[in-house]
C-alpha cells in the first residue's frame, strides 16, 4: 500500500519560502527528506520517489509551454526572453497547488506557531535551527574561495553549540562572527554555472536547474544527512523539519500576505523577488572581501568598513 | 618654409592646450557636479529619514500618521516617474488618456500601499550609510532596524532629472520595488491582451479593497 504523509508535503512549500526568502539553507530540509526516504517502515523506495518525480516533471513539459509572442514585436519578444520562464503554463498549474496547501495547511499552522509560543522561544528555537545549517554553510564559503566567512562559520559553529547551548543562544555575533548566507546554488552561481529558465517545482516552490542541483549537492554535504540510523532519529529529523516548516513560515506571515494581496498576480511576482533576491545574494557573495583579521584586531588594520553581506559597490 | 611651419605648430599646440584645458575642464565639473548631486542626495535623504522617522515613531493616531506620510511621499517621491517605469513599454502604447487615468490610479495604490503599512513600522530606526552613483541615479544606501526584525540593508534611489532630488526606488535586500511592479504589471497585461485600460480597471479594483481593509 502506498502511504503518502501530508506532513511531509510542508518542507518543500518551507523550501520555497526559504529559497524566495534566503532564509536559511536548503540543506536542512533535504536532509528531511533524506530521512523520510531512509525510514525502514518507508513504503516508497527512493526509486519509487525519483520515478514520481520524473512523472510529475514528465506531465510538466506535456502540460505546455508559453508560446513565445511574434517575432514583429521586439519589445515583447525581449521581455519574454528576459522572463526566461518557458514553461510558465505548468509553473502556473504548480503554484496553485502549492498555494492551496499553503492555504489550508501550512499558514493555519503557521499562525497557531506564532501566537502559542512567545517572541523568545521562537527567537532562540530559529537560532538553533540555523545552527543545523552551518557545516553546509563552511564547506560552500571554502568553495566561494571566502576565508573570511569561512572562519566565521566555523567559529559560529563551534562557539554556538558550545558556549551558545547547542545552538540555542548566537553568542558568535557578538563576539564578531556574524552570520551570512551562503549554498550551493550561489557557489555554483561563483563558477560561472547558469541559472537556466525559471522551474517553480511541486513541495519545492521557486527554483531553477542551477539552483536545484545546489539543494541536491547542499543536501549531500550536510552531516546531519548522514549521521544517526533509527527510528529516534528519524523522529527527531521529522521534528526538526516541522519546526523549521513552522519557523520560517511563521516569520513570514504578514511579508506573504502583503505580496498576495498587493500583487495583481502573485505568480509574477514572486518569480521576479525569487529572481532578484537570488541575484543580490550571489552578487553580495562575490564582491565580499573583507579580511581574515577578526573583530578584536585593532581597527587600524583593518579594510575600510563595510557591512558583513552588503553589496560591493562603493563609492570610488 | 620654416617661418611658415612655425606659426602652424604654435596653432596646433595651442589648439592642443586649449583641447586639454576643455576636457580637463570638463572632467573637473563633470566629477564636481556628480559629488555635488550625491552629496545633495545624500542630505536629501537624511532629511527625507529624519521626517519620515518622526511622523511613524511620533504621537498621533494611525489615521494622522498615515496623512503625515501621505504627505512626505507627495514632496519626496517622484509618483509619476516611478508609474510610467512601471508600465514599461505599455507606456508608450497607452492613449493620453489613458496614461492620465493609469497615474492617477498609480498614485493612489502607491499612497495606500505605503500608508496602510505605517503601524507596522514604529520603532524604525534608519541609518544611512555609503552613497554611490548608478547609471540610472544616485544609490543612498541605508540600514533599516525595526524591533524583533533583522536589520535590513535598503538603497534609495534618487534622481534629479526633474531639477530637484528625489526617490524614483526602493531597493529591500536586493529586490527592487518598482522592478518588481512592473514585472507585475506585464504579467497582468500579458494575460489580459496587453490592454492598459484592464489594468486601470485593476488597479482601481485593488485601491477600494485596500481602502476596506483598512
Amino acid at each position: 500500500m502506498v502511504r503518502f504523509e501530508v506532513a511531509d508535503w510542508p518542507t518543500g512549500l518551507v523550501e520555497h519560502f526559504y529559497l524566495a526568502f534566503g532564509a536559511s539553507d536548503a540543506g536542512i530540509v533535504m536532509t528531511g527528506l533524506n530521512r523520510h526516504l531512509r525510514r525502514a517502515d518507508r513504503k516508497w523506495s527512493l526509486k519509487q520517489w525519483l520515478l514520481s518525480a520524473v512523472i510529475v516533471v514528465s506531465f510538466s513539459a506535456l502540460s505546455g509551454c508559453a508560446t513565445p509572442p511574434p517575432a514583429s514585436d521586439p519589445d515583447a519578444v525581449a521581455e519574454f526572453n528576459e522572463t526566461n520562464d518557458p514553461f510558465e503554463p505548468a509553473n502556473r498549474q504548480i503554484y496553485a497547488f502549492n498555494s492551496t496547501l499553503d492555504t489550508y495547511l501550512i499558514r493555519p499552522l503557521a499562525i497557531v506557531y506564532r501566537d502559542a509560543l512567545p517572541q523568545v522561544v521562537r527567537t532562540h528555537t530559529h537560532y538553533a535551527l540555523a545552527n543545523m545549517g552551518l557545516p553546509v554553510q563552511w564547506v560552500n564559503d571554502m568553495f566561494e574561495a571566502k576565508p573570511r566567512r569561512a572562519g566565521d562559520s566555523f567559529m559560529r559553529f563551534v562557539v554556538n553549540s558550545t558556549l551558545g547551548v547547542g545552538g540555542i543562544f548566537d553568542v558568535a555575533t557578538d563576539f564578531g562572527w556574524p552570520d551570512h548566507d551562503a549554498d550551493s546554488g550561489t557557489t555554483l552561481a561563483l563558477y560561472g554555472v547558469p541559472s537556466g529558465p525559471y522551474i517553480y517545482l511541486p513541495v519545492f516552490g521557486p527554483s531553477s536547474p542551477r539552483e536545484g542541483i545546489g539543494m541536491g549537492l547542499d543536501s549531500l554535504i550536510n552531516p546531519f544527512t548522514w549521521v544517526g540510523h533509527g527510528a529516534v532519529d528519524a523522529d527527531l529529523g521529522y521534528a526538526r523539519i516541522g519546526i523549521s516548516a513552522l519557523d520560517t513560515r511563521s516569520s513570514l506571515l504578514d511579508d506573504l500576505d502583503k505580496i498576495t494581496s498587493q500583487a495583481l498576480d502573485p505568480y509574477a511576482t514572486i518569480r521576479s523577488l525569487y529572481r532578484q533576491h537570488r541575484e543580490s545574494q550571489i552578487e553580495d557573495t562575490r564582491h565580499y572581501d573583507e579580511h581574515t583579521i577578526p573583530a578584536w584586531f585593532p581597527e587600524q588594520m583593518r579594510k575600510p568598513h563595510q557591512t558583513p553581506g552588503s553589496a560591493g559597490v562603493q563609492k570610488q | 618654409m620654416t617661418t611658415s611651419s612655425k606659426p602652424r605648430s604654435n596653432t596646433s599646440r595651442r589648439h592642443l592646450l586649449a583641447w586639454f584645458a576643455t576636457v580637463a575642464g570638463l572632467t573637473i565639473t563633470r566629477s564636481a557636479h556628480a559629488d555635488a548631486s550625491a552629496d545633495s542626495a545624500t542630505a536629501f535623504m537624511t532629511k527625507a529619514v529624519a521626517e519620515l522617522t518622526s511622523v511613524v515613531n511620533g504621537p498621533g493616531t494611525m489615521p494622522e500618521k498615515a496623512a503625515g506620510l501621505q504627505a512626505i511621499i507627495e514632496r519626496m517621491v517622484d509618483v509619476n516617474s516611478v508609474g510610467r517605469f512601471c508600465l514599461g513599454r505599455f507606456w508608450r502604447t497607452a492613449s493620453p488618456d489613458q496614461q492620465k487615468s493609469y497615474i492617477e490610479q498609480f498614485h493612489r495604490v502607491l499612497v495606500s500601499n505605503i500608508t496602510s503599512k505605517v503601524g507596522e513600522y514604529s520603532g524604525v530606526d534608519i541609518s544611512i550609510q555609503k552613497t554611490f552613483t548608478r547609471e540610472d541615479g544616485i544609490v543612498v544606501s541605508s540600514q533599516v532596524a525595526r524591533p524583533n526584525n533583522a536589520p535590513a540593508k535598503v538603497d534609495w534611489l534618487i534622481s534629479t532629472e526633474s531639477g530637484q532630488p528625489l526617490i524614483i526606488d526602493v531597493i529591500a535586500e536586493g529586490t527592487s520595488l518598482r522592478l518588481t511592479q512592473r514585472n507585475d504589471y506585464s504579467a497582468f497585461l500579458s494575460r489580459n491582451n496587453n490592454d492598459v485600460g484592464a489594468l486601470i480597471a485593476a488597479l482601481k479594483q485593488q485601491t477600494v479593497e485596500t481602502t476596506k481593509a483598512q
